[in-house]
Parts: C-alpha cells; sequence; structure tokens
C-alpha cells in the first residue's frame, strides 16, 4: 500500500532541486565516513620508500605489495591470532545465543512464576556495575582466570540487551499455538524449544549474532588485562602490540645504531602495519553485507520495551 | 509459596534453561558488584579482596587530596558524555530524516551502508587510521595544510579529534534506528498534511520529529546509566594513551586501565571507581522517576 502510494507521488511530482542537494550532502557524509577506510588499504598497497617519504597519500607515487609480505613476518603469530580471533567470535557468539534464546524462552513462559525475579536479575547489570577495577580484582585473584581465553567469552556473552531483543521476538513473532501443538504431540520442553522455537528465532538468532560477532572481534580491553602468552593473543591485541614496538622504537634514540642497523629489518613499518590492519578488518566488511537486513531489523526489535 | 514450588518443579525445565545465563550474570556482573567493596579496603594482593584489612574511609581521603586529578578526568567524563549525546543524538536524528526524506530510495540505502561500516573497526584498528592523518613527519593533514603541528602532544585540539572520530565511528550506526522508527509512520498522515497545505518543513517539524520523541527518549534514558563511564577505546587507544594528551583526554574509564597496568594509586582508583558506579546508577534512577512523572510511557521501568 505504502509504496505504491509512494511511486503515485513521486511520478505525478518532479524531482525538485532541494532533492539534489539533499543527495548532495548525503554524498558528502558517505565520503567522510569512507575515506578513512579506503585510506587503510591504499596506504598498504603504498611503497614503503614513498610512504616515509612523502607521506601518507591517496595518490601514491608508487605502489607496491611489499606491506603485505612484511605481513608474512608476524607470519607464524598472525595465524596464532587468527585462529584465536576467529575461535573466540565463533564460540562466544554460539555460547552467547544458546545462553541467551534459552533464557528469553524461558522468561517468555507467561506462567512460570520465577520470570519476574529472572526479568529483575537481568536487568539490574544494565543499571549498576562493578566496573573495570572490582572486575579486574575478582577474575584474577578470586577466580585465578589471569591468561585464560574463557575471560575473553564469558563476560562478553551476555548481555541485557540482547536478551530483551531475543524475549520480545519470542514473545511477537514465534506464535504460541505451534509450541503448544508440538506439546500436545507428546514433544518435551527441551525439543519443543530446540526444534521448534529455536528454528523459527532465525531472524532475531542473526541480528544477535551479528552484534555479538563484532563485539568479540573487535574486543582489545580483555585481551589487554587479561591475555599474556602469545598462543592465546587475539588479533587486536596484537594490534595493539604493535604499535607498541613501533613507539618503543621511536622514542629510544640511545640504542646504539649498530643495534639499531640491526633491528631495522624488524621495526613494522607503515605499509605493512596497514597490511595488517587490512587483515584485521577485512573479514568484518566482507561479512556486514549480509547481515545487514538482519541487524536492522534486530536493532528495531531491541527498542520494543517490555 | 508451596504453590510457587510446584509452579517452580512443573517448569524445571525452563529453570535449568535459565541457569547458564543466571551463573554467567552472577559470577561475571554481579559478584564484581560486591568487588566494590575494595573502595573501603586496604586491598592486600597476597590476602584478596575479601580477607583485606578494612580501611574506613581512608581511599576517600585520597580523592580530596588527589582533587586535580580526580576533577580533571571527572570534568572530561563529564564533557565528552555531553557532547557525545547531544551532538550525537542531533546528528542521528537528522541523518535519519535526510535518508527518509531522500527520494532515490536505493541511492540511500548504498550510502547507509557505507556509513555503517566505521562501528565495526576496532579502535585498536582506528587508532592507525587517525595516526595516517595526525602522524607530525607523515600525517596527511600537516602535509596537506603544509604545518607541522604536533598533534600528539598538543592537548587542545583533542575534543575536537575526539569528537570528529566519535561522530565517524558511531552516527550512522545510531541513525538506524531512528529510521526504522521513521519507515513506521503511517503515509495517509503525510498526505493528509500536505492536502492541508503543509510543506515539507511542516511536515517534518509536526509529524516526523513528534513521532521520533518516544525513541529518543528511551535511548537518551539508557545512555544516562553510562554518563560516568566512556568509550574507552577512544581515550584509550586513538589517543596513544599519550600522556601530555591527558589534560583533555584523560577520563575515568581510561584513568582506571592505567592505574591496573601501572598498580599504582591503588586506593584512589578503588574508590574512584565506587563513585563511578555509585553516581551512574543514581542518575539512571533519578532520570528515569522524572521521566515516569512527565510521560509514564517513555519510562524505562
Amino acid at each position: 500500500m505504502s509504496k505504491k502510494e509512494k511511486i503515485v507521488v513521486k511520478s505525478k511530482k518532479k524531482v525538485g532541486i532541494s532533492q539534489y542537494v539533499l543527495t548532495f550532502f548525503l554524498m558528502l557524509y558517505t565520503l567522510f565516513c569512507a575515506l578513512p577506510i579506503i585510506l587503510v588499504f591504499v596506504s598498504a598497497f603504498t611503497d614503503e620508500k614513498t610512504l616515509a617519504t612523502n607521506g601518507f597519500s591517496y595518490f601514491p607515487e608508487k605502489w607496491s605489495m611489499t606491506g603485505f609480505n612484511s605481513v608474512l613476518r608476524y607470519g607464524e603469530q598472525l595465524i596464532v591470532s587468527y585462529g584465536v580471533t576467529i575461535g573466540i567470535t565463533i564460540g562466544g557468539t554460539l555460547i552467547g545465543l544458546l545462553f541467551m534464546s534459552m533464557f528469553a524462552y524461558s522468561l517468555s513462559r507467561k506462567d512460570f512464576r520465577l520470570r519476574k525475579f529472572l526479568s529483575i536479575f537481568a536487568m539490574i547489570p544494565m543499571l549498576f556495575s562493578g566496573g573495570q577495577l572490582a572486575s579486574y580484582v575478582i577474575f584474577t585473584s578470586n577466580y585465578h582466570m589471569k591468561d585464560s581465553i574463557w575471560l575473553l567469552i564469558l563476560p562478553l556473552s551476555v548481555t541485557t540487551m540482547n536478551i530483551i531483543i531475543l524475549r520480545t521476538y519470542v514473545q511477537t513473532s514465534v506464535p504460541e499455538e505451534l509450541m503448544d501443538s508440538a506439546k500436545i504431540d507428546g514433544a518435551g520442553e527441551y525439543r519443543t524449544f530446540f526444534q521448534i522455537t529455536l528454528p523459527l528465532m532465525k531472524p532475531a538468532l542473526a541480528a544477535v549474532g551479528f552484534m555479538l560477532a563484532t563485539s568479540y572481534w573487535n574486543d582489545w580491553q580483555n585481551a589487554l588485562l587479561y591475555i599474556t602468552s602469545d598462543s592465546k593473543k587475539p588479533l587486536q591485541l596484537l594490534l595493539i602490540n604493535i604499535q607498541k614496538s613501533i613507539e618503543t622504537l621511536l622514542n629510544s634514540r640511545n640504542i646504539p645504531s649498530a643495534a639499531l642497523a640491526a633491528m631495522q629489518g624488524s621495526i613494522p613499518q607503515y605499509s605493512a602495519t596497514m597490511a595488517t590492519v587490512v587483515t584485521v578488518i577485512g573479514p568484518i566488511m566482507i561479512a556486514y553485507p549480509f547481515f545487514q537486513k538482519y541487524f536492522a531489523k534486530g536493532l528495531t526489535m531491541g527498542s520494543v520495551k517490555g | 509459596m508451596k504453590e510457587f514450588m510446584r509452579n517452580t518443579w512443573k517448569h524445571r525445565a525452563h529453570v535449568l534453561m535459565s541457569l547458564p545465563v543466571f551463573l554467567v550474570l552472577l559470577f561475571f556482573s554481579y559478584v564484581p558488584m560486591a568487588g566494590l567493596v575494595l573502595a573501603f579496603k586496604n586491598f592486600d594482593n597476597s590476602l584478596g579482596i575479601w580477607k583485606s584489612p578494612w580501611a574506613g574511609l581512608k581511599n576517600f581521603e585520597f580523592l580530596t587530596s588527589s582533587k586535580a586529578i580526580l576533577a580533571n578526568m571527572t570534568g572530561n567524563t563529564l564533557m565528552y558524555y555531553l557532547i557525545f549525546t547531544l551532538l550525537g543524538t542531533f546528528l542521528n536524528i537528522v541523518l535519519a530524516i535526510a535518508i527518509d526524506q531522500l527520494v532515490f530510495k536505493k541511492l540511500g540505502k548504498a550510502m547507509q551502508s557505507i556509513m555503517i561500516i566505521p562501528i565495526f573497526i576496532s579502535y585498536a584498528a582506528v587508532q592507525f587510521i587517525v595516526y595516517a592523518y595526525l602522524s607530525t613527519d607523515s600525517g596527511m593533514i600537516n602535509n596537506l595544510f603544509g604545518i607541522s603541528t604536533r598533534w600528539y602532544s598538543e592537548a587542545e585540539h583533542w575534543p575536537m579529534i575526539l569528537t570528529i572520530v566519535k561522530i565517524w565511528n558511531s552516527v550512522g550506526y545510531g541513525s538506524v534506528l531512528y529510521m526504522s522508527v521513521l519507515a513506521g509512520i503511517d503515509t495517509e498522515q503525510y498526505e493528509a498534511a500536505q492536502i492541508d497545505g503543509a510543506g515539507k518543513w511542516r511536515q517534518i517539524l509536526h509529524i516526523t520529529l513528534p513521532s521520533l520523541i518516544p525513541m529518543v527518549t528511551i535511548m537518551l534514558l539508557m545512555s544516562v546509566g553510562n554518563i560516568m563511564r566512556s568509550d574507552t577505546g577512544l581515550f584509550y587507544q586513538v589517543t596513544r594513551n599519550s600522556g601530555t594528551l591527558y589534560e583533555t583526554t584523560q577520563v575515568i574509564d581510561s584513568y582506571v586501565l592505567n592505574a591496573i597496568f601501572k598498580v599504582s594509586n591503588f586506593g584512589f582508583t578503588a574508590a574512584a571507581s565506587f563513585f563511578q558506579s555509585i553516581i551512574g546508577t543514581l542518575l539512571i534512577l533519578i532520570a528515569n522517576g522524572i521521566v515516569r512523572k512527565v510521560e509514564p510511557d517513555n519510562a524505562l521501568f
């Protein structure tokens, strides 16, 4: 209906000048968003010497693939870090989705008396939190979880907002009758949930899952706080380490020149760093278009309070 | 009570299904809340948090003795909260309305997709991008304008830089939410207004903006709870944690993060964290109370 009307309106009126002005400004803003990302890609393919003498530029004098060659210098660590990040992202997203959808489903059972308590229990962390310091002390000195991969997974797996999104979706978009009839047919609670409800929650799961995956992929803070061994270092922490090592080298003027020359080969250079950044942000940008329609929907669902 | 027990037993499957989230929240959210007693303890790492001796209010004396640091970081936290929330909300709405008004729908969608991408780039990576623009010798800004500003050691530029980075990062994403509200407005309302002779601006003023108010209220309310917290990556990563910039870039969260690494000023940090948690919660309760008085439907709880 509304679509048809819009077409009628459009054909009746000529597209005015104001529409072109609007398009122009939106284009400008789009450029503002895109240019920094383009710069990463351009400098990743810029010749290192050109970059060092001319600085960063969208139109480098000389292009080169050497940046990516030096990415291979971090070779092993980069592969390990990729493995860690992918593992955490997939594992964490699946765990988070499973935990939260079971919880959301239980909360949506109307005659479940305990659900009031459980909803409040899940709401409070949104209003009050212990903060970084208390968490850090508890996790390291009480749980002894320093350098545990679980600290990268569990704390991020459950968020109140996502629980609300999932619960609202079960309440509004999964027909109660389907679940009732499954139970009449003799399916137990668990079968009903896993075979009827969960498959029907797919759009909400995709939306929440993508947001969860992004927060796992981009998490640097927990890694910086807790992870010490190289074998558990995710990509974001690797990026931070690269930056730190550039900084120490730049700041240490009093290193003997012979030592500096020997190290020259291992100083991470700009184009190499940008190439690493490309390998880190690339996958998310490739995955994003596939999830875009779901996640706009998911955001909307989350805004329905209840 | 007996009935409650029976009901719970009947729903034992649901109890079991709720258990994982219950446990995660208990151990990773609730226990750290109890950890706030740190503020009243003289923390000794070998004794642990519960067995460390009580310190009374001694830690809070640090707050008054290091007044300058506390005032600076609290001031920065609040300043950035205000800038980001007010300017951010305003730009989210402007962008949402602009895309919604555009008649070239396909183009609008494509542009919006690009505008959302920055939110998916972590600050650990954004930091390198900002450096490419601001580096003293090879940065694009200095080269372009032929200047040699030392961006990473001149604090006065950073409120603007951080605001630009934050807008770049989050406005496209933020507008999606408002767009979905706009998509839900009945087109008949606009047509009726058109027949009555209302122009585009009047329509926006009288139909579009009022329909956004509930969403704006909810989003603002949810953000009030985070008034004392910051997007740590922005202040810690993007500034390269540069000490000379602290005057304008140190927020409570980045101070705490630094204190954890340096294992310094523990008492002060604990007291500041406590203060941060309590103020945040109080503010959200007050704000929610006010909203509930004025417009009960828009309140959070």
